[in-house]
């Protein structure tokens, strides 16, 4: 049985109103959760990979308390455990000081044969979380993973680049970043949803399922996290202007008229479009 | 022979093709180097590569250091990896500043790079700029403190609604990815010259975790959304995957242009994810955006509001796409998108009528 390790964040969510500040910038505390939607497709391969070789699954979260929300949820989908890493020094970690952090939570687990964390985040939307916690490990791995196959330790992978793929082969343990064109999301709630509500209710099982781990707990230096070991600091934000234009409306009359006005217009405000048109 | 101060790039290729992106970085990085009154390093990786190394210099380099290995043919994180970490100690002075494409390699080897040196590293910037800066962060007095000509890097950030600045000054190299299609190459310059010299590398057995079993380069099949001077795409509206058929008749009349999509149109299995355009998709500014069908939800429009020129055609005319379009025309896809094609035919013929009377 393969122990498979996915990381998974919980970030804001952009298309609720809540918690976004009048300049554009996010109230953590207000602002509604959700499990980061690149995380999905690396939850959806752990299942998978779970469900035709075998295998344990554990997620695992960074972030404040409430973040727990994303392990039960991952647990509805058939993750076996959940580890919740939080401290008040992690706060304001950059993506080098959040891979030593996560790093450490695998060398408190243990043995692994495959972590597979998202593409990238929607809030950090960096990309860069899953390599650098592979640089620490000193392991191998396969970013924007497209499809995967097992062969006794062996795994094969295709692996996007631009204008085409690659085909690669590793040997385990690795780490793999899901690209989203992976497989269409089609992840079902695979275990037994009252029995996961079940199993949260009792604090034995809720205990063996869930680990809620401090830096302490995990051997991590905090002098390493947070915004002491954070190499870089955000300077300064800006509100981009209004982006867009204002729009001429065109509307009423018929199709055809409408579109002769439009073409009218374009050609006033000396857009250049006919440059770009076939002749 | 190098000067220590250099701005550097790391070259992309691909199978020995110079990957645009590179002549985009050597472009930011000569603004930079500008203004630090200093040259342009870059380093060339890869296998029978030194022909790409005159073609770094008229693109902007001053000086090519190149890592010619065979086991350096095709591109492979670790050995690739190696080849950069060669380079950097041949160096000795860490240089202040190291570019990289925010692309699937640059994406994929720069982290690795900026864990090992532990170095901060910011994604995806779509501006570069020098200046000062003075930390009065407490939390750690060890970095207080006023710092001079360091390396802005700026990106968009909470779903591009917001520009943030940030600043690693504590350490070299300062390491940014550029997105793809935004910082400006300059001309080629065939008469520019600089100097190219070798470095070698020892690989450890480690380097070959990771095999290429093969290259699959498929150009027809890739969607170049970030490269395309026009993009129609399709929504929801659409009603069926049969739809892209108006959507790519539409496009057809154009010079240089591909098929975007929503992410509820690509959810629909109506179109592959390559085309998605959005938050969870690509980052597109084309020079005419055209959305048929789209509402234009936030994760939709973070990911096009930079387009030149934006037409919508939406039935729906308290449709958000409306905001923040340029032109819209409140009806039927079905409808509009066929008169558009004929109507800008007709456009560009008598223009160029015009030009060439
Ligand atoms: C975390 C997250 C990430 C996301 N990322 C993306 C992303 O990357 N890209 C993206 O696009 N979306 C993304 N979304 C989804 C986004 O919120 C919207 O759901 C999606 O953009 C809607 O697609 P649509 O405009 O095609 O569909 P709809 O919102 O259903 O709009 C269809 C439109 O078509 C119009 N219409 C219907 N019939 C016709 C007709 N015959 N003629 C003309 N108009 C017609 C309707 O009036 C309507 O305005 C994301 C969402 C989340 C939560
Ligand atoms: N705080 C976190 N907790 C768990 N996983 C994370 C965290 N931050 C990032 N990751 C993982 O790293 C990936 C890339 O994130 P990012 O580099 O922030 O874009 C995410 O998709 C997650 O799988």
């Amino acid at each position: 049985m393969f122990k498979i390790i996915v990381f998974i964040k919980q970030v804001p969510d952009t298309s609720s109103k809540a918690g976004v500040n009048p300049d554009g910038t996010i109230d953590r505390a207000r602002a509604k959760r959700m499990l980061n939607p690149f995380d999905r497709y690396a939850l959806q391969k752990a299942i998978e990979i779970k469900r035709a070789y075998g295998a344990e699954v554990t997620c695992v979260t960074m972030g404040p308390p409430p973040a727990v929300e994303v392990l039960v949820e991952a647990f509805e989908h058939g993750a076996d455990y959940g580890v919740l890493l939080t401290d008040k020094r992690i706060a304001a970690s950059d993506t080098l000081a959040t891979a030593y952090a996560l790093h450490k939570v695998i060398h408190h687990l243990g043995e692994f044969d495959i972590i597979l964390t998202g593409l990238q985040t929607t809030d950090g939307d960096t990309a860069q979380v899953g390599p650098q916690i592979a640089e620490r490990l000193n392991i191998a791995q396969i970013t924007y993973c497209e499809a995967l196959s097992i062969s006794g330790k062996k795994l094969s992978a295709r692996r996007v680049v631009e204008g085409g793929h690659q085909e690669l082969e590793v040997s385990m343990p690795v780490l793999i970043t899901v690209a989203n064109s992976a497989t269409p999301l089609d992840y079902k709630r695979f275990a037994d949803v009252a029995a996961v509500k079940e199993f949260l209710r009792q604090p034995q099982e809720r205990e063996r399922r869930i680990k809620t781990v401090s830096l302490d707990i995990i051997g991590a230096d905090g002098t390493r996290t947070g915004l002491v070991g954070s190499p870089t600091v955000v300077g300064k934000t800006w509100k981009l202007g209004e982006i867009g234009g204002s729009c001429t409306l065109f509307q009423g009359e018929s199709p055809e008229r409408e579109v002769e006005e439009l073409i009218g217009k374009l050609r006033a405000d000396g857009k250049g479009v006919e440059e770009l048109v076939n002749v | 022979m190098s000067n220590p101060n250099n701005v550097v790039v790391v070259a992309e290729q691909l199978q020995g093709d110079l990957q645009q992106i590179t002549q985009e970085l050597l472009g930011a990085a000569r603004g930079l180097a500008e203004k630090l009154n200093t040259g342009v390093s870059c380093f060339l990786i890869g296998h029978n590569i030194m022909p790409l190394a005159e073609k770094l210099i008229h693109y902007g380099a001053d000086e090519v250091i190149v890592v010619d290995d065979p086991q350096l043919k095709e591109y492979t994180t670790l050995t690739y990896r190696r080849a950069v970490i060669a380079i950097l100690e041949h160096l000795k002075t860490p240089p202040p500043i190291v570019l990289m494409g925010a692309t699937t390699i640059g994406r994929d080897l720069a982290p690795r790079i900026a864990a090992h040196l532990e170095v901060g590293l910011t994604a995806d910037c779509t501006e570069l700029d020098i200046g000062d800066y003075e930390h009065k962060g407490k939390a750690d007095p060890s970095k207080t403190g006023t710092f001079n000509n360091i390396l802005y890097a700026i990106r968009p950030s909470f779903g591009e609604s917001l520009k943030a600045r940030i600043l690693g000054p504590w350490k070299n190299p300062q390491m940014a990815t550029t997105r793809i299609g935004v910082m400006q190459a300059l001309p080629v310059d065939t008469t520019r010259k600089g100097t190219v010299h070798k470095v070698p590398v020892t690989f450890q057995t480690d380097d070959f975790r990771v095999t290429v079993v093969k290259t699959v380069r498929d150009v027809s099949a890739t969607v170049n959304l970030t490269g395309a001077k026009v993009i129609v795409s399709g929504g929801f509206g659409l009603g069926s995957a049969d739809g892209f058929a108006v959507v790519r008749d539409l496009a057809s009349v154009f010079k240089d242009s591909v098929v975007g999509a929503s992410r509820r149109a690509v959810d629909s299995g109506w179109i592959p994810y390559a085309h998605q355009v959005g938050q969870t998709g690509k980052t597109v500014r084309p020079d005419i955006y055209i959305a048929l069908g789209i509402s234009g939800a936030i994760q939709h429009r973070v990911g096009m509001a930079h387009s030149k020129v934006i037409i919508a055609a939406n039935k729906d005319a308290d449709a958000p796409i409306f905001k923040f379009a340029h032109y819209g025309i409140v009806g039927d896809l079905y409808h509009i998108a066929p008169l558009l094609k004929k109507e800008l035919a007709k456009m560009a013929r008598e223009q160029g009528i015009k030009a060439g009377a």
